[in-house]
């Protein structure tokens, strides 16, 4: 192999030649083997390409200068493997600027012309060698194909001489009755004898069919009486189907592929597919009942007592679904865990709905014995009644489960019917609910703060809301229903706390605010068995003292026993604690007396609600030295009002909307 | 959209507007071995999954490292289920780089595969096809060719890539594999690489979703690291154990992806029979 030019190797100050080309080889073969698949070892690609990078260099030095010998390079790198269009434009993009670097191209400027001319003739020879290994492939994938054909073909032939070779080795010829099971022979010819003198059309048997050893097939037959045109007998033609274990599992496949195996139940999907037949062909009077059902607490038994026994248990309740709907034209069918469809085809005396889910709850409340326990369940139903007869199975199933979910919110053992106009609603805030997360890591969703105002002047507070900046923009209330309905409402907000705390640092250093901030937190916060250890690391991270800090939990939920803990730990903290959607009823104030607050804030439904005894009780509230907050003040008459009762401070429009944090210190100024 | 050939003198198992994945997977690779419907498959796949095509190469990779791997422990004979369509860097073609006494059986399911392997193996006599399901282990380890090939009395290098993942849960794959094992000789070795969403969430799901409105009977299911070691039960699995493709013993560039999500879209292990 001709050597680069050994002229340069005299100069000491400039590269070695050889090692720059060692190592333009090197990068082409680790930048190439990243792109394509190669049918060679990195260290045996390297070896190659280094060749193929010493005879392109040998090509551009000859004089004078062809494009030729480049072009069959180009070619032989197409057999390096599936190089294709990727590894082509991976070996112009290494070869191009890697050339015009090497040292025995220099001056560069001189060369770059015949560079170009020769990574094009490169290419060129590439693609010749690319498009005919494509046409090859092509080629030999069509040949493939015909083979394959051919080769089906052949096994095809294969089996009918078998069968021919089974047939014309009985002794005589091709009679079926010496197939036949020896017993069935004579009840055939009669048959036959029949089929042949007109007295019936066809024959239809199930046969036992001998086999040449003498085994026995199941199969059925099928024998029908050909005439010539003169209404002469002609021949019988017999169609015998395979009536064995293939034929049999192939039944039972279809079987269970349509069947819950568990409790032998039809399935979702056999399910989905009556219900478009059901709903065409129902009385158009009375049309079709959805019911879908959710077991309550079906997983507290399979927690408690293992999944084999809420299997049994869902046997059971199966078959309890089968007692109830015995007399209606229904079809029960498990969807997936513990939920099950039944589809009722109405007639004038199917029982109304209440009747239905009354009967199917007491039924269920019936306990079954699994092993030595005594379980009874009830069950959350969705309702659809008579939907529209063009209505898609896939909406009405799933009309049937957003009525279900419905049910669920409530009480267990409840039913809910399906409101078109109430899922439309449902529908557009799940489908907000959804988005939030986006929106949120959109920015979209931000943090505006409004002023807490003394009914005797002065800014006492700041509150912390969200804001989602969208076409149709949304308000805290409505931010915070959503996210509480995806539980997005955690991290939000201790991202709400961060983001104002942060704010509320700065506006301490710099405008030297102290107001209070003011978060209020939802029913799933409130509970949130993280809700100290998210504050504590808010207050660590932003340096918020503990006392400029204002949680309130709404009344309601300080019933349950962790929100409670919450509360009572965040007020030993040195958190200001408050009870909002304070009612002034007697359990509200009874919560006031055992929990740790130092405010309350009065609902907003109740700020026109000003009864005269609403002065003793907030009396009676200030007595036991707590702020009372009113939200909700619209109007200086409402804040009058309120003042006159006693209560110490307000929120709301008429003391300022949700602003921006630059806006909102001019409250203070 | 294409235009959907259905042919009429193309008996029924030779189906050519249904997109193969054997076919698909050699157009991700760079091949031309394909037909309009699988290159149709291939690119919604990649579209669905960016980077599809580089996870192809990198399992086309590990497959060369692990019959490197074995046929340097002196594994001389091969079972490649699942072979697909043979293109560059065969299973045959690296065991005899190493060892040109090496005998190697693929075996496949697809008819144009598998017709394919014919014409190209027809002059070769130290390797052949089987046509198969891999559920047949009987039908696969009786076949002429494998009975004629591989000596059974010494150890045999099974390969089952990119194949356990169509293997539904009710079919039982850890019992086929478990089957394979039992009829391996002593020092035996397995390669095996399985598609998990461990990494890339959803995205597998829905190129699975493109592959089944496609036409194609043939369903992805994916496992977690756990239960794909649990099909392992009975093989002592070599260093690096059940990892990332891109993560065994990797060489260089060509053994791995730019794209993290690629390198673990499929898990890939080697492993010799415990006795």
């Amino acid at each position: 192999m001709p050597t680069p030019d050994r002229r340069q190797d005299s100069t000491p100050s400039t590269p070695d030649p050889v090692r720059e080309r060692e190592l333009l080889a090197r990068k082409w073969a680790y930048l190439l083997s990243g792109e394509i698949v190669v049918a060679h070892t990195r260290d045996a690609l390297e070896d190659m390409l280094r060749e193929h990078l010493d005879g392109i260099c040998d090509a551009l030095h000859r004089e004078p200068f062809e494009q030729e010998p480049l072009a069959l390079i180009g070619g032989e790198l197409d057999a390096l493997g599936l190089v294709g269009e990727a590894g082509l434009r991976c070996t112009t993009d290494v070869l191009g600027p890697g050339l015009l670097a090497l040292p025995e191209f220099q001056p560069a400027d001189r060369n770059a012309g015949r560079i170009v001319l020769g990574v094009g003739a490169l290419a060129a020879g590439f693609l010749a060698a690319n498009r005919r290994s494509v046409l090859e492939q092509q080629e030999s994938l069509q040949l493939s194909m015909l083979k394959a054909v051919r080769d089906a073909k052949w096994r095809l032939q294969e089996s009918e001489a078998r069968f021919d070779e089974v047939v014309t080795s009985s002794q005589s010829g091709v009679l079926i009755v010496d197939l036949v099971h020896p017993d069935a022979v004579a009840a055939l010819r009669e048959a036959m004898k029949q089929l042949l003198d007109g007295g019936q059309e066809r024959i239809r048997q199930s046969q036992r069919l001998l086999r040449k050893d003498g085994d026995v097939a199941r199969i059925s037959l099928t024998t029908s009486l050909l005439r010539h045109a003169d209404g002469r007998p002609a021949h019988f033609v017999t169609v015998v189907e395979d009536g064995t274990e293939l034929m049999l599992l192939q039944g039972e496949l279809n079987r269970q592929a349509l069947h819950d195996v568990l409790t032998g139940l039809p399935n979702r999907q056999y399910f989905g597919t009556y219900l478009e037949t059901a709903l065409r062909r129902a009385d158009p009077e009375h049309g079709v009942t959805l019911f879908h059902l959710d077991l309550d607490a079906f997983g507290m038994v399979c927690n408690s007592l293992g999944s084999r026994v809420g299997e049994r248990l869902l046997v059971h309740v199966a078959q309890r679904l089968k007692n109830v709907m015995a007399r209606e034209r229904a079809m029960i069918a498990r969807f997936e865990g513990d939920e099950f469809g039944i589809l009722v085809e109405n007639t004038a005396s199917t029982p109304d709905i209440a009747r239905i889910v009354a009967a199917i709850n007491d039924e269920l409340a019936e306990p079954t014995f699994v092993d030595d326990d005594g379980l009874a369940l009830s069950a959350s139903i969705g309702v659809v009644l008579r939907p529209p007869r063009d209505m898609e199975p896939t909406e009405l199933l799933r009309a049937a489960d957003q009525a279900l979910r419905r049910a669920k919110t409530g009480r267990r053992g409840q039913w809910e019917l399906f409101h078109p106009k109430q899922d439309e609603a449902d529908r557009r805030a799940q489908a907000l609910a959804v988005r939030m997360p986006g929106a949120w890591e959109l920015g979209e969703i931000g943090v505006r703060y409004r002023p807490v105002s003394g009914f005797g002047g002065g800014v006492v507070g700041v509150e912390a809301l969200l804001h989602w900046d969208r076409q149709d923009p949304l308000g805290h209330d409505e931010c915070v229903e959503l996210a509480e309905q995806t539980g997005l409402v955690l991290p939000l907000g201790e991202w709400l706390l961060r983001v104002a705390g942060g704010q509320a640092r700065w506006w301490r250093q710099r405008d030297r605010i102290e107001a209070p901030l003011v978060v209020g937190l939802t029913a799933v916060q409130s509970g949130d068995a993280d809700l100290v250890s998210r504050v504590v690391r808010v207050l660590d991270d932003t340096g918020l003292r503990p006392d400029r800090l204002s949680v309130g939990m709404p009344v309601g939920v300080l019933s349950v026993a962790e929100a409670v803990d919450n509360l009572t730990v965040l007020a030993d903290m040195g958190v200001r604690t408050a009870l909002h959607d304070f009612g002034l009823g007697p359990d509200d104030l009874a919560a006031l007396e055992d929990l740790p607050a130092r405010s309350v804030r009065v609902a907003r439904r109740l700020v026109d609600h000003r009864a005269s005894y609403v002065h003793a009780l907030v009396s009676a509230v200030r007595a036991s030295g707590v702020t009372i907050v009113v939200d909700g003040v619209r109007t200086a008459e409402q804040a009058d009002w309120w003042r006159t009762a006693g209560a110490d401070a307000g929120s709301g429009d008429f003391f300022g909307a949700a602003c921006t944090p630059a806006e909102v210190v001019a409250f203070f100024r | 959209m294409f235009p959907v050939v259905r042919s009429d003198w193309v008996p029924q198992n030779v189906d050519i507007s249904v997109p193969s994945a054997a076919r698909a997977y050699d157009f991700m690779l760079g091949g031309a071995h394909n037909f309009a419907v699988d290159r149709e498959v291939a690119r919604k796949i990649n579209a669905l999954m960016p980077g599809s095509r580089a996870a192809a190469r990198v399992n086309r990779a590990f497959l060369g490292r692990a019959v490197r791997f074995m046929a340097e422990r002196g594994i001389r004979q091969f079972l490649d289920i699942g072979s697909g369509i043979p293109t560059v860097a065969n299973v045959h073609e690296v065991a005899h780089s190493v060892a040109p006494e090496c005998r190697v059986v693929y075996v496949d399911k697809d008819p144009i595969a598998v017709a394919h392997s014919e014409l190209i193996l027809a002059d070769e006599d130290r390797a052949d096809i089987v046509r198969a399901d891999m559920r047949d282990v009987d039908g696969i380890l009786n076949s002429p060719q494998v009975r004629g090939l591989l000596d059974f009395d010494q150890p045999v290098g099974l390969l089952m890539l990119l194949m356990l993942h169509w293997l539904r849960d009710e079919w039982g794959p850890a019992e086929l594999v478990a089957r394979y094992r039992d009829a391996l000789p002593d020092g035996s070795y397995l390669a095996v690489s399985h598609a998990s969403d461990d990494h890339v969430g959803t995205q597998l799901r829905n190129a699975d979703r493109a592959m089944g409105d496609s036409g194609s009977a043939d369903r992805i299911t994916p496992r977690e690291h756990s239960a794909i070691l649990a099909m392992l039960d009975g093989f002592d699995l070599v260093e690096p154990g059940l990892v990332g493709a891109g993560e065994w013993r990797p060489t260089g560039p060509g053994d791995i992806s730019d794209m993290p999500d690629m390198n673990m879209l499929l898990y890939v292990a080697v492993g010799r029979v415990r006795r």
